[in-house]
């Protein structure tokens, strides 16, 4: 152990050591329960998916592996911000009440290595939980015969992954503002329904009873971290958004050829707002 | 194509045949030859835009080409009885104005066999061409912007053709005017515009087509009694984006087709168009479509029995609000097969024991606001079927009721075979990468590691 306890803290934030803290922090994941019960749980749905999504073969394998990809994307859509968002608020707040923040920030390390170190665990822990899942249904339609889209299959696999790590910066900022755990658990499912539900649901109600104009329809709709996967994501496997109805031709139309590029920046802009916010909070004030 | 050999040895019997290599006069050779005669051509490349103003066998051995270089049409056919058969013809002019053509028909029974047309406009372009045969050609279109382009096949007052086993690769639409009695059968269209557009022709045969990946697969418009079997239409997108649109038929039988993962998979706007005539949609596949079958509200008199409805997300969708009935989903005790019929068959007669009937909230909400389809598949949409399958006062009126639905899928066999696509190596590559990342990242955790601290 080269760390001793003269090692002097300095401004500039060290790699090594927010490595080091990433990998305990991966390891304390692995052995807990939580972690192996979202695992299976995404790697379990998205396998009956697959085997419920497949084609018959009377009807071919011509929807193929988009049709997967069309049921992977809404399980994703589900689970993934469900599995991120827990994560990330649990990260800070259960670690402060178990005290093991505490002793953490013990060891001569820097809030901002300590920071950086769990957000890079976390986000090693979903995409383990995201490979996983991805990587078995995948094994699981090629031995059921279907073999086109494999680039659609990784950009999905990639997006989700993206959308988990936006999904932890969301969680980790609550986690910071959170004096209790549970609180921070339940502002975390509070967040969730938002984003995967009453969101979408708000937009509908609106629209409908307000006549809305395609374009603000679309823009909204588009704040939301979980849609922007969800299009970028559609965009991939079916190739335009034009089944999305007058919406989704507005969106062709507007955007063509930048609206992969614009769905990709608003899904990074999601990853890096939320976490650049919790890394400034816990670098301050936060307790510990 | 029995027929046109027959025709092709009868005529080399009679008349002499003369031969030319490339590089000489195409015009000057065709002028030169005897009414009837068969003129071979060696493989070379020939100055095009000529024209054949006589019965006349064009044969080509070992693909000569024809070139048009760019201006006009390639070959003009202005007399009856001729035939063009084993030639490369390409480089059409652009000016959509003068229609410019490949083979540019001006006169009946005119047949177009096994040729390559490459960098067209228009690739066969057939005025008052009774009786025609166009066949086995490969057409590929110029690939400009859509409303560049021009049509591979157009037949214009051409009645008693027949168009088969031809390839049509981009272009704008294959297009019948004004042409009765044709059969159009076995071609592959594909990245078109309209792959089969249908205009006042009666008493056609459309059967073992491919359409695929067009805007519509076929837009079928003012024709009557129209038979449309064993095809198979699919993933034609777009902002039409239909399998097969129907527009002003009369009397349409449609059976054993493959429609399957089109933005809509049959779309209905005013037909029946006259009152009394009733269309017959029996035994076809309707699969992964976004909608199965979409009809605007005032459509009535399509009967649809024996029918496989399988997981098109809107099984069928009513474009707009208003009255809609006058379709019949049942025929004595045949209805059709719908994937999410939720109902049993405790007598075992293959039917459900209770109607099918098709009341989704979120569809009959897409379907007053359009808008709306944005959502379709979000956990919110289907938050938004689970209410009002919960709450009774929110359930729509339903837009099916299907009294006899069929229990199993009816066997509506595959009219045509289709390569697969991709590779399994990559495929595979890919999902043990994905899986060996998984593995790898939880070994990096597990393996007993240096400290934190001493």
């Amino acid at each position: 152990m080269t760390m001793t306890a003269d090692r002097v803290i300095t401004e500039r934030p060290e790699m090594t050591t927010i490595l080091r803290v990433a990998r305990k922090e991966l390891r304390s994941s692995v052995t807990s329960r939580w972690f192996w019960m979202w695992v299976l749980a995404f790697v379990g749905l998205a396998l009956i998916l697959v085997l419920v999504a497949l084609p018959s073969t009377r009807i071919g394998g011509q929807a193929g592996f988009g049709r997967t990809a069309a049921s992977l994307v809404t399980l994703v859509q589900i689970i993934v911000p469900l599995m991120a968002l827990t994560l990330g608020a649990l990260s800070i707040a259960a670690q402060r009440e178990t005290g093991a923040l505490r002793f953490l920030m013990s060891h001569p390390i820097s809030r901002t290595e300590a920071f950086w170190g769990l957000y890079l665990g976390n986000s090693a822990v979903l995409a383990v939980a995201t490979t996983a899942g991805f990587g078995a249904a995948g094994v699981l339609t090629i031995s059921r015969g279907v073999t086109d889209g494999t680039a659609t299959f990784a950009w999905i696999a990639f997006a989700s992954w993206l959308l988990a790590m936006a999904m932890l910066g969301i969680g980790m900022l609550i986690s910071t503002f959170a004096k209790r755990s549970s609180a921070a658990l339940g502002v975390a499912v509070f967040v969730w329904l938002i984003l995967v539900f009453i969101g979408d649901l708000g937009v509908m109600g609106t629209a409908a009873a307000t006549n809305m104009p395609v374009s603000v329809l679309f823009f909204t709709a588009l704040a939301n971290p979980v849609e922007a996967f969800r299009l970028l994501a559609l965009t991939a496997f079916a190739g335009s958004l034009d089944a999305l109805g007058p919406a989704g031709v507005y969106a062709v139309d507007t955007l063509g050829d930048n609206l992969d590029l614009s769905l990709l920046i608003v899904l990074l802009l999601w990853l890096a707002l939320p976490v650049l916010a919790a890394w400034q909070r816990f670098r301050g004030k936060a307790d510990l | 194509m029995r027929r046109i050999t027959l025709f092709l040895v009868a005529i080399l019997v009679v008349f002499p045949a003369t031969s030319a290599s490339g590089g000489e006069d195409l015009q000057a050779i065709i002028d030169a030859a005897e009414p009837g005669a068969v003129v071979v051509l060696q493989p070379g490349t020939y100055d095009g835009n000529v024209t054949i103003d006589k019965p006349l066998t064009l044969k080509g051995e070992g693909w000569p080409v024809i070139d048009g270089g760019g201006v006009g049409n390639v070959i003009t056919v202005d007399a009856p009885d001729v035939t063009l058969t084993g030639l490369v013809i390409r480089n059409t002019g652009d000016s959509l104005d003068q229609e410019n053509a490949g083979v540019n028909g001006l006169a009946p029974r005119v047949t177009v066999v096994n040729n390559r047309l490459e960098n067209v406009l228009f690739g066969v372009y057939l005025r008052l061409g009774d009786g025609s045969y166009v066949a086995d050609n490969v057409i590929g279109a110029m690939g400009d912007e859509v409303a560049r382009r021009g049509d591979g096949i157009r037949l214009w007052e051409s009645s008693g053709s027949t168009v088969e086993r031809n390839v049509v690769e981009g272009g704008r639409d294959t297009v019948l005017w004004f042409s009765d009695d044709l059969v159009i059968r076995d071609n592959r269209i594909s990245d078109g515009r309209y792959g089969l557009h249908f205009m006042y022709s009666d008493r056609a045969i459309v059967s073992g087509n491919e359409l695929t990946r067009n805007s519509v697969g076929g837009f079928l418009m003012y024709s009557q009694d129209l038979v449309l079997t064993d095809n198979v239409i699919s993933h034609n997108f777009g902002p039409s984006g239909y399998g097969i649109g129907l527009k002003d038929m009369d009397g349409l039988t449609a059976t054993g087709n493959h429609v399957i993962s089109n933005r809509v998979g049959i779309y209905l706007d005013n037909s029946p168009a006259t009152p009394g005539v009733e269309h017959q949609i029996e035994g076809n596949l309707f699969a992964y479509n976004g909608v199965g079958i979409q009809f605007l509200p005032s459509v009535e008199g399509n009967t649809l029995s024996g029918n496989a409805f399988v997981d098109n997300a809107e099984q069928v969708g009513v474009q707009g609000s208003g009255v809609f009935d006058g379709n019949t989903w049942t025929v004595g005790e045949t209805g059709n097969h719908w994937s999410d019929f939720a109902g049993y068959d405790a007598t075992g007669d293959g039917r459900g024991d209770i109607a099918y009937r098709l009341e989704d909230l979120f569809s009959s909400l897409t379907d007053d606001h359009p808008e709306l389809q944005f959502f379709d598949q979000t956990p919110a949409s289907k938050a938004v079927d689970l209410a009002g399958q919960l709450f009774p006062a929110f359930r729509p009126r339903p837009k099916v009721e299907d009294t006899a639905p069929l229990i199993e899928m009816p066997e509506i066999p595959r009219p045509i075979s289709i390569d697969a696509s991709g590779s399994l190596l990559g495929t595979g590559l890919l999902a043990l990468s994905l899986l060996a990342t998984a593995v790898g990242l939880l070994f990096v955790a597990r393996r007993p590691g240096r400290r934190l601290a001493p």
